[in-house]
């Protein structure tokens, strides 16, 4: 019997499979039209968007996003944004998880219920005083301060700690016994056992810091810094959704591109993620 | 592992230290109009160039050719910007000069964000005295000049000639427009009796501000002082009531289109959905380039007017318009000479800027035959005249013009009366503008 073959199935199952393969062409739909539209012209488009189901197509959007833009520099800055989010948050959410799982000190449970009261205080109602506070410092227009605000993350915190706490303490305690620091029973025992974790919140942390719009609008207002979501919005002429609706869609794709990327390569540990099952 | 550790450090200390600073001869030119320097990236023929972007990328490209001894640095926001540019200003990193619609400025002006600019605008040889009286009135506030506008932009009635006269509604090859509430339902019906289709073309789905130009538009021509005081709307009254009435009687009727957002609604009209689409300035060039193309809707059958006068108190249009501002900062001489060189450029081809559809800002070039000549110009000419902003002091007027926009489209469409929409749309303007006064700490 063929893998993925209907016959063998329970009716409920056949049920099931077809529910996701209708629920997949409705998710799936959209990217496919848009991938569409960005292949015709805006002029075309401009009259009739049904026209992206014959020919002709075009590169020529894409072609214009490239020359037109420095899309090349948002993209390096986007980049080094995100793959410093994520090596950042690990680092601490991994030490800071160690610390609350592992390790007594006094308060230590407060603490603990304060990092989580994080999860219920949206970006929104701090980043006013988030924004003075990173003008007094200088730190407007530079990596360090499109990076600093997303490394303290309550969920990777939690995350962590939950991962740790499930880890038996038996495997401390043994390679302690064979004489080994508190901080190699960390870096070199559990750690390694938390890579699984490790990889869904660092793919969860770098699909964030990449499609992140609203902190990187306000703090890398100089087109130099732009990340790719600022500066592709950017490049949008007024009313683009009808007389530049190729470009829009050509920017659209190409913005995705990485996320597209990260996604088919790492889709076990976003569902996991998703799921909550990483522990 | 010191050598790790200082390569880190070193690391950080570079990331940090990625800023951007600026030459004594350069500044900083920030716009909203997109991006299309792969079309114009290196082009300085304005004549030959179209659309906003195309237009303002050339004009710049020609500035910087003709200056050499300035460095013009562009920098392209998403529309329109301000968000980005008020964190820029919290920052102390403002740029030297902005594109900001005229209906914005208050809110940067209150808050002594904006320089005047009316000594040195004349200085240069852009006269105040020569800006339209719209557009004065759009940067003028408390006698003070705040940027010098660009153009001038309304609301119209973009036409479907063809189907106009199937209707009956041509004469002398003009369209023949309403006078009056009653007559423009009237003629609506007939229309669409004629036709089959309805009356009116409008983005109800998604185009908030729509709703609330409208409404503006026909408030001033019944004289309504709604802001008499700028820090508090008044709707709850019999001439709002009036309109809203209208356009929920145009819905009722099916005597407009239903449903669609802008861009279906900008299509629609172009595929011969309706007669008439209330959308503005800049889709002049778009219908006009579509009306000579063979075999459409719109063949030789496209014409664009302002608002028509429905009540007898005034000829008004609710208008806004592009403006160029500059925010307080230090500036070295060099710099500061060096943005009114660029506006004086700017002034001094406006009329290139015009062909984007938008009303030209000063009054020499709306009187030139050079003007007169491009398309329909002459049809829409009176707005510099009629175009009427919301009054000066009258701040967040992007937001206000949203919030109207949430309450008047459920009354138009039926699913709330008109009374609750206009006492909820009062209720919550002057709610927002009251707690905007509490925070800026005005009177």
């Amino acid at each position: 019997m063929a893998a993925g073959s209907m016959v063998g199935r329970t009716l409920s199952d056949r049920l099931i499979l077809v529910a996701v393969i209708v629920l997949g062409i409705v998710m799936v739909a959209p990217i496919v039209w848009a991938l569409g539209l960005s292949l015709k012209t805006n002029a075309e488009l401009m009259v009739d968007t049904s026209s992206v189901l014959h020919a002709p197509y075009t590169l020529q959007n894409y072609w214009d996003l490239v020359i037109g833009s420095p899309v090349f520099r948002w993209f390096v800055n986007s980049m080094i944004v995100s793959l410093g989010m994520t090596i950042g948050v690990l680092v601490l959410s991994s030490l800071a998880g160690y610390g609350f799982a592992r390790l007594e000190f006094p308060g230590r449970d407060i603490i603990f219920v304060l990092v989580l009261f994080g999860l219920a205080v949206p970006e929104q109602a701090v980043i006013i005083p988030r924004h003075q506070l990173f003008s007094e410092l200088g730190l407007h227009n530079t990596y360090i301060g499109l990076i600093l605000p997303g490394l303290s993350t309550s969920f990777g915190v939690f995350l962590m700690t939950q991962y740790f706490r499930a880890i038996p303490r038996e495997v401390d305690e043994a390679a302690m016994l064979d004489n080994a620091t508190r901080f190699q029973v960390f870096w070199r025992v559990l750690l390694p056992m938390t890579l699984p974790a490790q990889a869904t919140l660092g793919i969860y942390t770098f699909l964030h810091a990449w499609n992140d719009y609203w902190w990187p609008l306000i703090s890398g207002t100089n087109a130099q810094m732009y990340t790719v979501t600022v500066g592709i919005a950017s490049t949008q002429i007024n009313f683009a959704e009808s007389a530049g609706l190729g470009f829009l869609m050509a920017q659209a794709i190409f913005a995705a591109l990485p996320i597209l990327i990260v996604y088919v390569f790492f889709q076990k540990y976003i569902v996991r993620a998703v799921s909550g099952g990483a522990t | 592992m010191k050598r790790r550790a200082f390569a880190g450090l070193a690391g950080a200390a570079l990331l940090a230290g990625c800023g951007v600073s600026q030459a004594p001869n350069e500044i900083v030119v920030q716009r909203f109009f997109g991006t299309c320097n792969a079309q114009y990236g290196s082009q300085t023929d304005v004549a030959a160039a179209q659309t906003e972007c195309g237009i303002i990328t050339t004009l710049i490209n020609k500035f910087r050719a003709e200056n050499p001894d300035i460095k013009v640095t562009v920098s392209t926001v998403a529309w329109p910007g301000y968000n980005q540019l008020s964190a820029q200003m919290a920052t102390g990193d403002a740029p030297d000069v902005v594109t900001m619609h005229e209906s914005a400025i208050p809110d940067f002006q209150s808050r002594h964000l904006l320089e005047p600019m009316g000594e040195e605008l004349r200085a240069v040889g852009v006269e105040p005295d020569n800006f339209t009286e719209a557009s004065l009135k759009g940067v003028t506030i408390a006698g003070n000049v705040w940027g010098m506008p660009f153009d001038t932009w309304a609301p119209l009635w973009h036409i479907n000639m063809n189907y106009f006269r199937q209707a009956g509604l041509v004469r002398d090859d003009k369209p023949i427009l309403p006078s009056s509430p009653e007559e423009l339902i009237e003629q609506a019906r007939q229309f669409k009796k004629a036709t089959g289709k309805p009356y009116f073309v409008q983005a109800l789905a998604n185009q908030k501000p729509a709703y609330s130009r409208n409404l503006y538009t026909y408030l001033m021509q019944q004289d309504a002082d709604f802001f008499a005081d700028p820090k508090r709307i008044k709707l709850r009254t019999p001439e709002a009531r009036r309109i809203v009435e209208m356009f929920r009687t145009l819905y009722e009727e099916g005597l407009t289109t239903r449903d669609q957002d802008y861009a279906a609604a900008t299509r629609g009209f172009m595929n011969g959905d309706g007669g008439v689409y209330l959308v503005g300035t800049w889709m002049i060039g778009d219908y006009e380039a579509e009306s000579r193309r063979p075999d459409r809707p719109l063949s030789n059958g496209y014409t664009v007017y302002p608002y028509p006068q429905l009540f007898p108190e005034k000829d008004a249009t609710f208008a806004d318009g592009h403006s160029w501002v500059m925010p307080v900062k230090e500036r070295t001489p060099q710099q500061r000479q060096a943005v009114y060189r660029l506006l004086k450029f700017l002034a001094d081809n406006n009329f290139q800027w015009a062909r984007t559809g938008h009303l030209p800002a000063f009054t020499s070039v709306i009187e030139s035959a050079e003007f007169k000549a491009l398309p329909y110009r002459d049809n829409i000419a009176k707005i510099a005249l009629t175009g009427t902003p919301l009054p000066a002091g009258v701040e967040r007027r992007f937001a206000i013009e949203d919030t109207i926009g949430e309450e008047l489209a459920p009354a138009i469409a039926g699913q709330k009366s008109v009374e609750a929409a206009l006492f909820d749309a009062e209720h919550r303007v002057n709610d927002l503008l009251f707690h905007v006064l509490a925070t800026s700490g005005e009177p």
